[in-house]
């Protein structure tokens, strides 16, 4: 490759050399991570669109021909009479439980991290990186043990429910309920163990835009007559917007196709639309064709959510270049 | 002092990060407590302290076997996947790279794609090409979503290097590999280590691509252990094992965290020394 050549000798750096010639630089090093991505990346997504489409398919003696039947039976035939409840495209209805699912732990952990955030940039002074540390190490532990271990305390005679039979607050042998709702195999339990999981992960780009915020601004707004909560509420939490959506988008996108914590501490009621998809490719109903569909759907919804997003994400690759 | 909150604010502000901070740790320390539990089921009352699990634990063959499968990915996947990555982050430390936004946009897609599009796209590509699930389809797969990370550990470092460094050593006639070698790889060297725990880490830990792509029969840890949640019997020995594992894993980061602000903090002495000799 091109870095092996000799660098011609330069001029004293005063002005950058070599601006006319065509000088074979570094940035080809980016050629072989790039060609890697496409080749192990983009090119699978290519293929799951060609058997959404019916071009591929793993159906022996079905011949391939182009076909949007697949996307039809995906979307609700008609949009403006579709109910949550009916029984007709089965798979949308997947699609949009789990959205909301997605949507309320993705807001709840955005609210419960950003006090988090402010804690760690305003009032933990110098020992702050201490203590972002403490808040991100268990991040960096197994997940599937982390979700072992909620599994031993949730489950019906597990840690939770055994303590509060022995502290006498709950008749023995009956299992918690919080909002008639039990406390394992249920939307809580996941809802719980999604928000544990991600709590950490939020809260560090709300503390990065805090923190680097400019102090007297808020110095200025207080000189200015606001008090505490006027200065917090026009002045620091608009100027931390970006980091707040930068962390809803972090646990949004992930948490939108999951199907490991459903499958671990969910129940029968709670099938999310990850293990639908995962169900059509090695489960019990394998049809790779109308399961390309649904993992093509899920890659666009993501990708319209970081267009969307994309201005607050993409700032701390940005920085710095010129 | 602090012009944003009173104290009553801190005070409860500080007590809500704490509770936080023992919510986050308590299922890591429920996992400790039971698997000293002598008792097959995790209930209390504590049933008294027993070791047996750690012995039971360490005799299972075939968890033995999963932990070495998986070490031995993650290693290899600590190695591609930061060279890869090095590659990566040296070609985006260039000034003018053509196309940056979309090259840069392309190396860090695998943060945003859902690890279930990445686990079937996989086996839908092997499925193409005809080779048949393995370990190293695992890798690949493990390849791509840890090159990102690497790249976002290693090219800040890049960044923040005295580019008149390299260019000296080019002036005295070293060539460009040359000058990479002997000067920037050393000073960029604490990031690169960084990079390869952080992908062990992450490899060693993946569960939903390697569901995928694992041959039948084949087990790496996190597959051996979402098979052993659903079996009751083996539930002791895999909280034993889950202690181990995780409390090997926080000293791994915890060693890795400090070393390198240490390293750094060594290297920029180092560095200042040199500005303030010319």
């Amino acid at each position: 490759m091109a870095v092996a050549e000799e660098a011609p000798v330069r001029p004293a750096p005063t002005r950058r050399a070599g601006r006319r010639r065509f000088v074979p630089g570094k940035a080809w090093l980016t050629v072989p991570p790039a060609l890697y991505l496409l080749l192990v990346l983009i090119f699978p997504i290519v293929l799951l669109a060609l058997y959404s489409v019916f071009l591929l398919t793993n159906l022996i003696g079905v011949t391939n021909v182009f076909s949007w039947s697949a996307w039809q039976e995906f979307f609700p035939s008609n949009p403006f009479t579709w109910k949550p409840w009916s029984t007709e495209s089965v798979f949308w209805n997947r699609f949009t439980l789990s959205m909301c699912v997605t949507l309320i732990v993705s807001l709840v952990v955005t609210v419960m991290a950003y006090p988090l955030a402010y804690f760690l940039a305003f009032v933990s002074e110098r020992r702050r990186y201490v203590f972002l540390f403490i808040l991100l190490a268990p991040f960096f532990t197994s997940f599937l043990l982390r979700v072992l271990a909620w599994q031993v305390m949730l489950n019906d005679s597990g840690v939770i429910n055994s303590a509060l039979w022995q502290l006498g607050l709950l008749q023995d042998g009956q299992p918690l309920e919080i909002f008639g709702m039990g406390i394992f195999r249920t939307w809580f339990s996941i809802g719980l163990v999604l928000g544990y999981s991600w709590i950490p992960f939020v809260a560090l780009p709300i503390f990065v835009v805090l923190e680097n915020m400019d102090r007297r601004v808020i110095e200025a707004a207080q000189d200015l007559g606001a008090n505490r909560f006027v200065t917090f509420l026009r002045v620091t939490l608009p100027l931390s917007l970006p980091g707040v959506i930068a962390g809803f988008v972090f646990v949004l996108i992930p948490t939108t196709g999951e199907f490991v914590t459903p499958q671990l501490v969910g129940g029968t009621d709670t099938y999310m639309f990850g293990q639908a998809i995962q169900d059509l490719f090695i489960g019990t109903a394998i049809q790779w064709n109308t399961g390309s569909v649904l993992a093509i759907w899920l890659m666009a919804v993501v990708v319209v959510l970081i267009a969307l997003s994309s201005r607050f994400l993409v700032m701390d690759l940005r920085e710095g270049t010129e | 002092m602090n012009p944003t909150l009173g104290r009553w604010g801190k005070l409860g502000l500080g007590s809500y990060f704490w509770a936080i901070v023992v919510f986050l740790y308590t299922p890591l320390v429920v996992l400790l407590v039971f698997s000293f539990n002598n008792s097959t089921i995790a209930t209390l009352p504590y049933s008294g302290f027993t070791t047996k699990w750690y012995r039971l634990a360490f005799q299972n063959q075939e968890m033995v076997d999963a932990i070495f499968l998986s070490a031995k990915i993650a290693i290899l996947n600590s190695i591609f996947a930061t060279a890869l990555g090095v590659v990566g982050a040296v070609g985006l430390s260039a000034r003018r790279v053509f196309g940056r936004s979309i090259i840069t946009a392309l190396l860090m897609l695998p943060l945003v794609v859902p690890y279930i599009v990445l686990g079937i796209g996989m086996l839908i590509l092997i499925n193409q090409v005809n080779v048949d699930q393995s370990m190293w389809v695992v890798l690949a797969a493990h390849m791509v979503i840890t090159v990102p990370y690497t790249i976002l550990v290693v090219l800040p470092r890049l960044r923040t290097l005295d580019e008149s460094l390299p260019e000296a050593a080019r002036d005295l006639g070293s060539s460009d590999v040359g000058a990479f070698f002997r000067i920037t790889a050393p000073l960029i060297t604490p990031a690169v280590v960084s990079a390869m725990i952080i992908s062990f880490i992450i490899s060693f830990d993946e569960y939903a691509i390697a569901s995928f792509l694992v041959p039948p029969g084949e087990k790496t840890f996190p597959i051996f252990v979402y098979g052993g949640t659903k079996v009751p019997e083996q539930r002791p020995e895999l909280l034993a094992i889950g202690s181990t594992v995780i409390a090997v894993s926080l000293c791994v980061i915890l060693v890795a965290e400090f070393g390198r602000g240490w390293l750094e903090r060594r290297q920029t002495g180092r560095d200042s020394l040199a500005v303030a000799a010319e």
